[in-house]
């Protein structure tokens, strides 16, 4: 009797916990898009903010959201997929194997405003890069190499070991095995952690604040020592300094777009591991 | 052609093979047969090094191949592979079309053009029964396949490559009694150009199937002993084995 009345008390706690985080996220979306909507016109996409962010739109900063966020991941992708596949198909030691792992973790777990301190004296500072978008795609890239690892990781662990000793028995070499077998397979997965990068990337603020971006005199980045307008850029410094509505119904509604960029790419994430279940399934 | 030299095989402390000397002549079927976890599967494994990658695992003795200690530092494990073929208890198709599956080796290993690749699947599937079942639908997904026409589908990619030996490795432990049949028949047909090492939990398999035994017991690995002709000839049908099987039970 007792263990039940317990039961049903850990269930009541952690059904009303669930409750309140999913009551939090649609609070969160129902307030920025009832004081985000307002802002957005038929040309908010494609304008160019004007009057300091009181009128127009977020084309250039969109734009350099993207090409940080693209940046970024290119410049991720190759070294994480050759990290994972380097841990997976070549070494051999289990300890060594673990060690690296945590590593990963660990690199995770850092506050994104190291990143951006740590990688502006590294690359703005030591190799000259100065505040521009190359400086705060590198950041970047450096920060979402644990989120890109660790979701190819899980594509690439998880296909059956059926696949890998087929080949091998073929006489198949590891290279011809990565891209015959595993790179195939895994596909969807790779895709998975591409687009949970991007929406990463998406969301960052304080790594590329002010290392990466400008609010304003910019429009698209002329060479690789320029910045770049991002919208989270936009976002902070409409809410901290503007005092006129129309600035902060400008923010948000840049906060909208920016919020349906991070929901977009998870919803495209959701759908490839959807698929890739499915494939291992097979 | 295939020789074990004072062999023994353990994954860590735990010792699988002990001391095992024999030999395994060209164009034979070898039957190899014990209780499970008493290393038949790991004999296998060794003469294709697919356990060169688990950490722990360790050989004695030696291995040779036509002559060739197959162990030395220097041998090519991937040329050693493409010479020794190795069917799993489960078959294993690539989620790719029928086609596809029977030349994913070929593609890489066997030097022959794009051209020849629908001859060397037909050749291939033909060897193995399958080109009359799929002949008209080498384009589908292989997984539409049944269990038996999969095990002959994994067998095709194997003789696609143009194996010397092949290792079974208890091929037929998940087909129904018809697919089963096949496979034995089958074997027997590539007996003229392949040595073969199958293994089974089923004696009167071991019996019909093979020329001669390995058997695995707790205490030692028995030396290999010939097939008696008369249980080689008198193959007991599948039904018969079923019926077989009942009447022991009920008894």
């Amino acid at each position: 009797m007792k263990a039940k009345a317990v039961e049903k008390l850990v269930l009541g706690m952690i059904s009303t916990i669930t409750v309140l985080v999913v009551a939090l996220l649609i609070t969160i979306l129902a307030v920025l898009f009832v004081k985000g909507y307002p802002a957005l016109h038929s040309g908010f996409l494609f304008e160019e903010s004007r009057d300091f962010g009181r009128a127009g739109g977020v084309l250039y900063q969109s734009a350099g959201t993207l090409i940080l966020m693209i940046t970024a991941v290119l410049l991720s992708l190759p070294v994480a997929l050759g990290s994972v596949l380097y841990q997976t198909e070549y070494l051999s030691s289990g300890k060594l194997k673990t060690f690296l792992m945590q590593l990963t973790y660990i690199l995770n777990a850092t506050p994104t405003i190291l990143f951006g301190l740590v990688g502006y004296l590294f690359f703005g500072v030591y190799l000259d890069a100065g505040v521009s978008w190359v400086t705060g795609s590198l950041i970047l890239a450096v920060m979402i190499l644990p989120t890109l690892q660790v979701s190819i990781r899980e594509a690439v662990e998880g296909l059956p070991e059926k696949y890998r000793e087929a080949g091998m028995v073929l006489g198949l070499t590891r290279s011809a095995q990565i891209y015959r077998i595993i790179l195939p397979q895994c596909f969807y997965g790779i895709v998975t952690g591409i687009f949970l990068g991007l929406a990463r990337v998406a969301g960052e603020t304080a790594a590329i604040m002010f290392t990466a971006t400008t609010f304003s005199g910019i429009q698209l980045p002329q060479s690789y020592s320029d910045p770049v307008p991002t919208l989270q850029t936009h976002i902070l410094i409409l809410a901290q300094e503007a005092v006129n509505p129309e600035s902060l119904a400008q923010a948000w509604g840049a906060g909208l777009v920016l919020i349906g960029l991070v929901f977009m790419l998870t919803l495209v994430a959701w759908a490839f591991r959807t698929r890739m279940v499915m494939e291992s399934e097979l | 052609m295939i020789q074990f030299e004072n062999f023994g095989a353990a994954f860590g402390e735990r010792k699988v093979v002990q001391g095992l000397t024999c030999h395994f002549p060209k164009n034979s079927i070898t039957a190899i047969i014990g209780a499970s976890g008493k290393g038949k599967t790991t004999l296998l494994r060794v003469l294709c090094r697919m356990n060169d990658c688990i950490e722990n695992f360790r050989i004695e003795g030696n291995i040779f191949i036509d002559g060739e200690d197959i162990y030395q530092p220097d041998t090519d494990v991937y040329a050693l592979r493409r010479k020794v073929g190795m069917i799993f208890q489960n078959p294993c198709v690539f989620p790719k079309s029928i086609f596809d599956n029977v030349i994913f080796g070929v593609k890489d290993i066997a030097r022959i053009s794009k051209k020849e690749y629908p001859d060397r699947a037909e050749k291939v599937l033909r060897e193995v029964f399958l080109w009359d079942e799929v002949k008209d639908r080498l384009r589908e997904k292989a997984t539409t396949l049944s269990q038996g026409q999969q095990q002959r589908l994994a067998l095709a990619r194997t003789l696609a490559v143009e194996p010397e030996i092949l290792l079974m490795d208890e091929p037929t432990s998940s087909l129904d009694p018809k697919s089963t049949s096949a496979i034995e028949e089958l074997t027997q047909s590539l007996k003229s150009r392949h040595t073969i090492l199958w293994i089974t939990h089923q004696h009167e398999q071991a019996q019909s199937v093979a020329d001669r035994v390995l058997e695995f017991t707790d205490e030692a690995v028995n030396p290999l002993r010939p097939v008696a002709p008369i249980m080689k000839t008198e193959r007991p049908s599948p039904l018969k084995n079923v019926l077989r099987k009942v009447q022991t039970f009920s008894e």
